[in-house]
């Protein structure tokens, strides 16, 4: 083979594998890509994607406390889901009732058609924090995430979808005696149960006219 | 003859090599499994209490263990990888001494073939450990963080005691502390100090910081040791009795403190639980389970005095 071609025949090769071996992206992008997860965005989709079209499989508070008292096991196995391992176990809740007190934090609501020993709830109005709500529903994954802060942050940016736009049209509004419904979640301990200090977090809220 | 010695030499290589591979298929056969338990401190009763049940539960599951010390040094930690890959250990159930230091230790025995579960302690690394079975601290901060709010009735200045700064617990905890309590205005932190989760490190940063602010009203402390340390420095201070201490793990000197009304709350953690369940995954990746969770929270419950009758040291009250 004369060289000239030889050496051509080697710069090609050479150029071909210098091609494929080496890219270049703009720092932008790489930045933007480790950045990539909103969690605001996230929880925006979870709500109106998730949680609302989930909501009607909430189960009625009442008919959960008194099967609470009855088949513990089996309530938790039906009602309540977590995402790791422990006594820790949230429950997506319904009911309704009559405001008994409106306190700076909470409002307690007895609930209607009695309800054994959850015959009185706290909605909390104050202190909407931890996970109840993102995990109640049983719809998020936590091996769809790579980075357990991004998790974390998805709980904290619910919660203020809750302070922003569920609890300050009620908060205004509520007063002793008010017909109140409620759809939210609960967090209860397997291992020590009780019953008597229900706090829900609040998803939907609505005070009945009259 | 020259061929007949060579055939002879052949023959016997041929029946020594049988003989010694069957030995070994034997003694593989015969032999349990064993388990490297590699922790980063013993010299903390709470992971001594952490690798002990980790042992507890492999013998019961009938494998042989070993419990390795890092004593929170990465280099050791390394030398405790190399000698397990080494000897022949089939799991590593680890604590690691460094989320970011430990990682080339974890992927250096699963490239050996030895699983690895993290316990109690993640590696910052998705993937690299065959599963990491970690406390939910973040959550569990964020419970005590609602607590510490409503004690202090959202208003006082307070004190963060960190643990170790390269420790993604200590992060997840201080964490889910801030997302509660920076919401409320009122609550103003004066200091922020690393003490290493050490009990006579966080007594000498309390000191110190009771110099500059001696009127503040609350502590919270990434552990249980920690919290104790501060404690006794505001005891020899005279006030101990006005300022609330939080801590975190579930220590017995803590849960003894929360009872008699000395320290205000803790997040319990439960070892034997995270322990329990990396022996179990152990067990079952030999079995030939392969899909294990990347992450498996383990849940933290808040302690205070309402309910400190439920729990004992580590753990729930059996």
């Amino acid at each position: 083979m004369p060289k000239p071609i030889r050496y051509l025949l080697y710069v090609a090769v050479i150029a071909l594998l210098a091609y494929n071996s080496v890219y270049f992206k703009k720092l932008d992008e790489v930045k933007a890509g480790s950045a990539a997860f909103d969690a605001a965005a996230y929880a925006k989709d979870f709500w109106e994607k998730k949680l609302m079209p989930g909501l009607p499989k909430a189960v009625e508070l009442g008919v959960l406390t008194t099967q609470l008292e009855t088949e513990k096991d089996k309530a938790f196995e039906q009602h309540s889901h977590a995402l790791g391992i422990g006594n820790i176990r949230y429950f997506l809740v319904k009911g309704q009732g009559e405001v008994t007190d409106v306190s700076e934090n909470e409002v307690s609501v007895a609930l209607a058609r009695g309800g054994g020993k959850a015959g009185n709830v706290r909605i909390a109005t104050e202190y909407v924090f931890g996970n109840a709500v993102r995990d109640a529903s049983g719809a998020i994954d936590i091996n769809a995430f790579t980075n357990s802060m991004d998790f974390n942050n998805v709980s904290a940016e619910i919660n203020k979808l809750i302070r922003e736009k569920v609890i300050p049209p009620f908060k205004s509004k509520v007063k002793k005696g008010d017909r109140v419904a409620f759809q939210g979640a609960i967090e209860l301990n397997r291992g020590h149960l009780q019953l008597n200090s229900i706090e829900i977090i609040p998803v939907s809220l609505q005070i009945k006219k009259p | 003859m020259k061929t007949s010695i060579h055939y002879r030499i052949a023959l016997f290589c041929i029946f020594f090599g049988i003989g010694f591979i069957g030995c070994k298929t034997k003694e593989s056969n015969d032999e349990p499994k064993k388990i490297a338990i590699v922790v980063s401190t013993l010299n903390n009763p709470w992971f001594v209490f952490l690798a002990q049940k980790a042992e507890a539960k492999a013998k019961q599951l009938g494998y042989e263990s070993k419990i390795f010390d890092s004593q929170n040094n990465t280099a050791q930690e390394t030398d405790h990888f190399d000698n397990a890959i080494a000897s022949g250990y089939d799991a590593i159930l680890f604590n690691p001494t460094d989320a970011d230091g430990s990682i080339v230790n974890v992927k250096n025995a699963v490239a050996a073939g030895v699983p690895v579960f993290c316990m109690d302690r993640e590696v910052n690394a998705n993937g690299a450990a065959t599963s990491q079975i970690l406390s939910d601290s973040y959550s569990g901060c964020v419970a005590i963080g609602k607590y510490f709010v409503e004690t202090l009735n959202k208003k006082g200045k307070y004190v963060e005691i960190l643990g170790m700064v390269g420790d993604n617990n200590t992060w997840n905890r201080s964490k889910g502390f801030h997302s509660v309590v920076d919401f409320y205005p009122g609550l103003k932190m004066v200091a922020q100090q690393s003490a290493d989760f050490d009990r006579n490190k966080a007594m000498d940063v309390m000191e110190s910081i009771l110099q500059a602010h001696p009127d503040i009203d609350g502590v919270f402390c990434g552990n249980d040791a920690m919290a104790m340390g501060a404690y006794q420095a505001l005891v020899a201070s005279g006030k101990a009795d006005r300022v609330k201490v939080f801590g975190f793990d579930g220590a017995e000197d803590v849960v003894k403190s929360i009872r008699d009304g000395k320290i205000l709350a803790t997040g319990m953690q439960f070892p034997e639980v995270m322990a329990q369940t990396a022996a179990t995954f152990a067990d079952e990746y030999f079995k030939g389970k392969r899909d294990f969770p990347g992450k498996m929270p383990v849940a933290v419950e808040l302690v205070k005095k309402d309910n400190v009758e439920n729990y004992a040291a580590y753990g729930e009250k059996e």
